[in-house]
């Protein structure tokens, strides 16, 4: 039940300050009572401040149940968990009973580990798991509560996981985006602004505190990527192949709660400490970072487990849950791309959680794996965390390329060109990704001839996604192309993916790559496939699909002013970025001196970088005005011959009421009375479900 | 056909402006060593790659937006082509043979660029947080260790690397080579100065807090000029040696510690050590200490037993220096004021 | 479930050949291990015995990748069950080869100094109890539900000895337990034990036999879940549960057939 009459946004904000200042006071009164100190810009208040905060603001809006009651369980378990390792340190004896940020690390690591189970618990996405093991059944299916209230629990409806997916990616990437604006401000200029070594927040210096949202930036923009890629395939698939919802409902609802506590030990990172390596959280840096450092490591850890068990439930769905006649050769493009996808995420995604969870044991007990004292290995760290790392890109661009394929029949009322060779392209590229991971370690001490065989490998991967831009031109070749505001983003995405393509083969190229890695060449480059490969079609899909979702359009004029802010200012900030790593500036460097020249080009940038801020914000208040005021649109507004759209809008609770069956090729556009799905006249097979609609109406 | 013909010169028109754009926009640094010009060859032939493919997609895709756009009022669908499998091997096929040749021409580059020279000078570096220091081949037993690195032009200067704490990495943005410092092992670069000039080589891994400050002089000078700087050095390191604070400012000099310990009263990561001897000294508990020999020696050799007030954020390492060597540095402290 | 008794006969007298087949190979790696140390024969060893388990006792033939959708059907959904549990197991066996990367990179052809009785000891425990998981499985199949409760009873206590074995014993948590086990290997006396922080032999070691006994822990839960619903009738029918832990728990079996000569068999001893 919701807890006022005015809206419950403006409650939770007032709860969210309440929350956050009863936090900072217990922080603060905790700290002083063990450190003596009072920190009234430290660690410890920030933490138990953020920690409130979080939970009073979701109690506002939503009251004690679902994610509130989630986060209520991961604060009480942290603690609980903390104390816990801190009585044990009391009990025997152990000279530093507490820390530096009141708990000593393991107690902080330990303390968020049980935070982190104890959240799942508390939104209650075990709750069914945990009856069929005492021998209690379950019904099947979990009615939803009607309106917005469904999105704050848990859910076992595709639709709605797909959407708390997507809405948690557009959170993060807010978060993200505001990080990497506070750190272009300090860029715009040489020399430190604000950002100095007398600036203090969190226990860190200016300096320190750059590394941090430098690296925050990286990890929780990453972080949105995985989400929104399964917040798009989690949406999608079931709809394209025609099932009523994922194979493993309960499985897909605890893969997206899981990410919840992720992100708020991401969060948590910021305040304790910080840490100071980058993502990419090298040993033996980040063996000896601040305790921000195990937060991030377990944030990460936990965020995998939901890329992990979300690939599983999609690779099962496709293969266990399609309509009739849905052959392979009949399955949309999107599939394949999510099949390509889900194989990567499935197997490589385990080897970042465990070079991570090596560092941390080699924090917490000693274990020298990559400490060169004891024997250990720092390169075998790159080895291990490349090897996930670099598939994952493939795991973040995928999705869209496949997007990409979905929309540009739809809006050049053409076949998909060579369809067979993009779906086999999608695979290419996920197979050949496996094998590519050392072309970011040819400066690392590695073998030096070992490098030439990934140079190889990496210039490889240019062949399929050759295939997939041939075949889209192609597509687009005498079509007759019209360009709402999807297909901007479409082919926005299709440009800005190809400069990210063609910059890759100079960084394969390894003597070349000597001057180029660790510069800004290398960032310009990851920007631009990030954005081509997700964000563009990221967006594209969602102005794609609202309609779907909600039954209305999104604001057409201000998406399009979205677009043509967005991307000549992206294009002008990668060209930048580019430009300066050429010459000499490096990666990840708070500061950079004058002499190199470099002051305009970072001015320019961070106005760019202002300006796709903006276009992102204006995309926000265009998606969340269009939910209740967007123009009606129930019907098949882009003509589309796949088959959720020949169901009206907003989608049926449970898909198709009345089965499909494939009849035909998903991307025949300008074939005579060909069709690609028949809604069969012979009634439901659920008998459960409302009674069945007319059939064959819509197309 | 006509379309056809009209984007194939297209392509060609926009590859080349292209290409002439971005080779005269002085994208790269000067090239100053033997291997920046094998380099840079590379980059040349990767510069043509990518105008061509970029002109190459998208030349057609704008092409298409703007002559295959939809009419008002057309409501039909277009053309049905689905495929067109020659085409489609012929651009699987060449670009296949394409990507292989690069890779092919690659690693021939990289061979050019790791040219041995049996002749090569051995200078050892140490990356240590957060600065270099240069080691020359030692003359008549007494070894010259820097924090400038001096270079002859027109010989091949070999570094052999190592760090002392986290992973840095070993950058001349003139010289384009690029080589991680790795605790625990030895990593190799070989260098060939081949332009006179002041460079500078700055840390390229992210190595923690000052890591944007990473840097150290790099000066390419002929034979005889930098012969007259190592006899300099050397006399300098001989006399240094002969006095506690001069052999105090050399370890100094080889341990960074200037990354967070100014000499002139600058703030930074560290407390200045201007002035410091002798002087009060406020803790994070509250207490206030004189800065006496005991007191500077104690910071050394267990940096965290006391802590100065507001430096609790960034704790000193422990150098594990032994004690004359403490005491020499001390020694050289005494005389900053 | 009506079942020929044939058939019966058939699936319990295989898995005791299966079992068969594994304890000889298990004494021949042992054996080759001992004497003339040939590491691609112990690969071959192993891939042998964890072809034996995943094709007869994990039954991956059952796998079924149709689609020919029946949705309300008990059989269809345990068979997307199946293959979401095999999905999950694919994963999972990324961890453990990552880890067998970290050991070859780390370690080579060196490898902690163990005691050889202990490992062969632990080693014949964990393929015990797979022989008694599976007898208990085709007992559940076959309508007799004491002989699955037994079976798996018994696969419980083996699997605990497993982990108390190499958790207390080869851990060394327990010292005054651990010394009289050992001694009673003959393990001579005064050899200092392995700890996670002795270079890179003791980090190898502890987190390889760690991750592996975290598996089997969480495998003996679900073992005591599906023993405590089987008492209750709950499998009579709807057995896909009984398989599904089956599966896991051979899971665990293979990873310490690869695991066991990487830390035990093969290279030599470094202290």
């Amino acid at each position: 039940m919701s807890m006022s009459k005015t809206h419950p946004v403006w409650t939770g904000l007032l709860l969210l300050v309440i929350g956050g200042a009863i936090g900072y006071g217990i922080g603060l009164g905790l700290d002083l009572l063990i450190s003596g100190a009072l920190n009234f810009n430290g660690s410890v208040s920030a933490a138990f401040a953020l920690l409130l905060a979080v939970t009073f603001f979701f109690f506002g809006v939503y009251g004690y149940r679902g994610i509130t009651r989630g986060l209520v369980f991961q604060v009480i378990g942290t603690l609980l968990g903390a104390l816990f390792v801190t009585g044990i340190r009391a009990l025997v004896g152990s000279d530093t009973i507490f820390g530096s940020f009141l708990f000593s690390e393991p107690a902080w690591v330990f303390g968020a580990f049980v935070g982190d189970v104890s959240f799942v618990f508390g939104v209650g996405v075990m709750s069914d798991w945990m009856k069929w093991a005492r021998g209690i059944d379950t019904p099947e299916h979990h009615e939803d509560e009607p309106g917005w209230e469904k999105y704050f629990g848990v859910s076992l409806d595709h639709k709605v996981i797909g959407i708390q997916y997507t809405v948690t990616a557009l959170v993060l990437i807010a978060i993200g985006g505001t990080f990497a604006m506070i750190f272009r401000t300090e860029l715009a200029q040489s020399q430190l602004q604000f950002l100095t070594t007398t600036f203090k927040l969190f226990n860190q210096t200016g300096p320190q505190f750059y590394n941090t949202l430098m690296s925050l930036h990286g990890i929780i923009m990453i972080i949105s990527i995985l989400l929104g890629v399964s917040g798009i395939m989690n949406y999608v698939v079931p709809l394209l192949v025609g099932a009523h919802d994922m194979a493993f409902p309960r499985l897909n609802a605890f893969a997206y709660w899981v990410a919840v506590p992720a992100s708020v030990l991401m969060l948590l990172s910021l305040v304790l400490g910080g840490f100071d390596t980058g993502w990419t959280g090298y040993p033996p840096l980040s063996a000896r970072a601040p305790v921000g450092m195990q937060m991030f490591f377990l944030g990460v850890f936990t965020a995998g487990w939901s890329s992990i068990l979300g690939s599983a439930n999609v690779i099962a769905t496709v293969i266990r849950m399609r309509a009739k006649g849905m052959t392979a050769m009949r399955l949309p493009i999107f599939v394949w791309a999510s099949i390509a996808t889900s194989i990567i995420a499935l197997t490589a995604t385990q080897l970042i959680g465990l070079s991570f969870q090596l560092v941390m044991f080699q924090r917490l007990f000693g274990m020298g794996f990559f400490d060169a004292a004891k024997g250990g290995n720092p390169v075998l760290f790159q080895h291990l965390f490349w090897f996930y790392s670099h598939p994952a890109v493939y795991v973040f661009v995928l999705p869209g390329l496949g997007v990409i394929s979905e929309l540009l029949p739809v809006f050049a009322r053409k076949p998909l060109f060579g369809y067979r060779w993009i779906a086999m392209s999608s695979l290419g590229i996920a197979l050949v990704g496996f094998t590519v991971w050392a072309h970011h370690m040819f400066t690392s001490g590695m073998n030096e001839y070992l490098r030439v065989p990934f140079m190889y490998s990496t210039l490889l991967v240019a062949v399929p996604t050759g295939v997939k831009f041939f075949s889209w031109v192609a597509t687009l070749w005498g079509g007759k192309i019209e360009t709402p505001t999807p297909m901007l983003f479409v082919l926005g995405a299709i440009i800005v993916f190809l400069l990210g393509g063609i910059t890759g083969p100079p960084n394969a190229a390894i003597a070349l790559d000597l001057h180029l890695h660790d510069t800004y060449w290398v960032v310009g480059h990851f920007h631009d496939t990030i954005f081509g490969g997700f964000i563009f079609p990221f967006f594209a899909a969602i102005y794609y699909w609202f309609p779907k979702a909600t039954g209305r359009r999104m604001n057409e004029f201000w998406g399009k002013v979205h677009f043509w802010m967005m991307t000549p200012s992206f294009l002008v900030l990668t060209f930048g970025m580019m430009r300066v790593g050429l010459l000499g500036m490096r990666r990840r460097i708070a500061d950079y001196d004058p002499a190199l020249g470099f002051d305009t080009t970072h001015l320019i940038m961070t106005i760019a970088g202002f300006l796709i801020f903006f276009s992102v914000l204006i995309f926000f208040i265009n998606l969340f005005h269009s939910i209740s005021h967007g123009e009606k649109a129930e019907g098949n507004i882009w003509n589309s011959r796949s088959p959720e759209w020949q169901v009206p809008s907003p989608m049926p609770v449970h898909n198709y009421d009345v089965p499909f069956v494939v009849v035909g090729e998903p991307y025949d556009y300008g074939l005579a009375d060909s069709k690609y799905v028949e809604f069969s006249p012979n009634g439901s097979k659920h008998p459960e479900f409302p009674p069945v609609r007319e059939a064959g109406k819509y197309h | 056909m006509r379309h056809f013909v009209i984007v194939g010169i297209l392509i060609i028109i926009a590859s080349v402006l292209i290409y002439i754009g971005l080779d005269s926009a002085g994208l790269m640094p000067v090239e100053a060593s033997a291997q920046a010009t094998d380099i840079d060859w590379m980059w040349n032939l990767e510069l043509i790659a990518m105008s061509f493919l970029f002109a190459l997609i998208v030349v057609p895709l704008v092409y298409s937006l703007v002559v295959f756009r939809r009419r008002k009022g057309d409501t039909t669908d277009a053309e049905h082509m689905e495929g067109n499998t020659r085409l489609e091997i012929a651009w699987t096929i060449i670009p296949l043979f394409g990507v292989v040749a690069f890779a092919y021409l690659g690693a021939v580059n990289l061979a050019e660029t790791r040219r041995v020279d049996p002749d090569a000078m051995i200078v050892k570096v140490r990356g240590i947080q957060w600065s270099w220091s240069f080691e020359y081949p030692a003359v008549n037993g007494i070894s010259v260790i820097s924090d400038e690195l001096h270079l002859p032009k027109g010989r091949q200067v070999l570094l052999r690397m190592t760090s002392s704490d986290v992973i840095h990495s070993f950058w001349v943005p003139e010289f384009r080579v690029k080589q991680d410092l790795v605790p625990g092992r030895i990593t190799e670069l070989r260098i060939t100065p081949i332009r006179d000039g002041n460079y500078k080589v700055r840390c390229a891994e992210l190595c923690g807090t000052s890591h944007a400050y990473m840097e150290k002089p790099v000066v390419v000078s002929s034979q005889a000029d930098f012969d007259t700087w190592m006899e300099e050095q050397t006399k300098l390191a001989e006399q240094a040696a002969a006095t506690p604070e001069g052999h105090g400012q050399l370890l100094v000099s080889a341990n960074g510690c200037a990354a967070c310990h100014s000499i002139n009263g600058a703030s930074g990561i560290g407390p200045t050590w201007f002035g410091l001897f002798g002087s009060q000294v406020k803790l994070t508990d509250g207490s206030v200490v004189t800065a006496d020999e005991a007191y500077i020696t104690e910071s050394i050799k267990a940096p965290q037993a006391k802590i100065v007030a507001g430096f609790e954020t960034q704790l000193m390492p422990n150098y594990g220096f032994p004690d004359e060597d403490i005491a020499d540095i001390v020694a050289y402290i005494k005389t900053i004021k | 479930m009506v079942h020929n008794t044939q058939e019966n006969k058939t699936l319990l007298g295989q898995g005791v050949l299966i079992f068969i087949y594994l304890a000889v190979l298990t004494g021949l790696e042992f054996f080759i291990a001992i004497s003339f140390q040939s590491v691609p024969l112990l690969i071959v060893v192993a891939l042998v015995k964890a072809a034996l388990v995943v094709y007869y006792y994990m039954h991956v033939y059952k796998l079924n990748l149709e689609a020919e959708v029946d949705d309300e059907a008990y059989d269809y959904k345990a068979g997307t069950n199946r293959l979401g549990l095999w999905l999950f197991l694919i994963s999972d066996s990324f961890v453990f080869a990552g880890l067998m990367a970290m050991r070859v990179n780390l370690l080579g052809l060196t490898r902690p100094q163990l005691n050889q009785f202990l490992g062969l000891g632990v080693t014949a425990v964990l393929l015990i109890s797979s022989f008694f998981m599976n007898r208990g499985e085709a007992l559940m199949h076959n309508g007799d539900r004491q002989g699955f409760l037994r079976n798996t009873a018994i696969t419980f206590l083996l699997g605990l000895g497993f982990l108390l074995g190499v958790v207390i014993i080869e851990w060394h948590t327990i010292p005054a337990i651990a010394e009289t086990v050992l001694h009673l290997f003959g393990e001579p006396a005064g050899v200092e034990p392995l700890k996670p922080t002795s270079g890179v032999a003791g980090a190898a070691f502890f987190m390889m036999t760690g991750m592996h006994a975290f598996h089997v822990l969480s495998g003996l839960i679900l073992l005591g879940i599906v023993w405590n619903n089987g008492r209750k009738g709950f499998y009579d029918e709807k057995q896909y549960p009984v398989e599904a832990v089956a599966v896991y728990w051979h899971f665990v079996d293979v990873v310490w057939i690869f695991f066991y000569p990487a830390l035990y068999l093969i290279g030599t001893v470094i202290k």
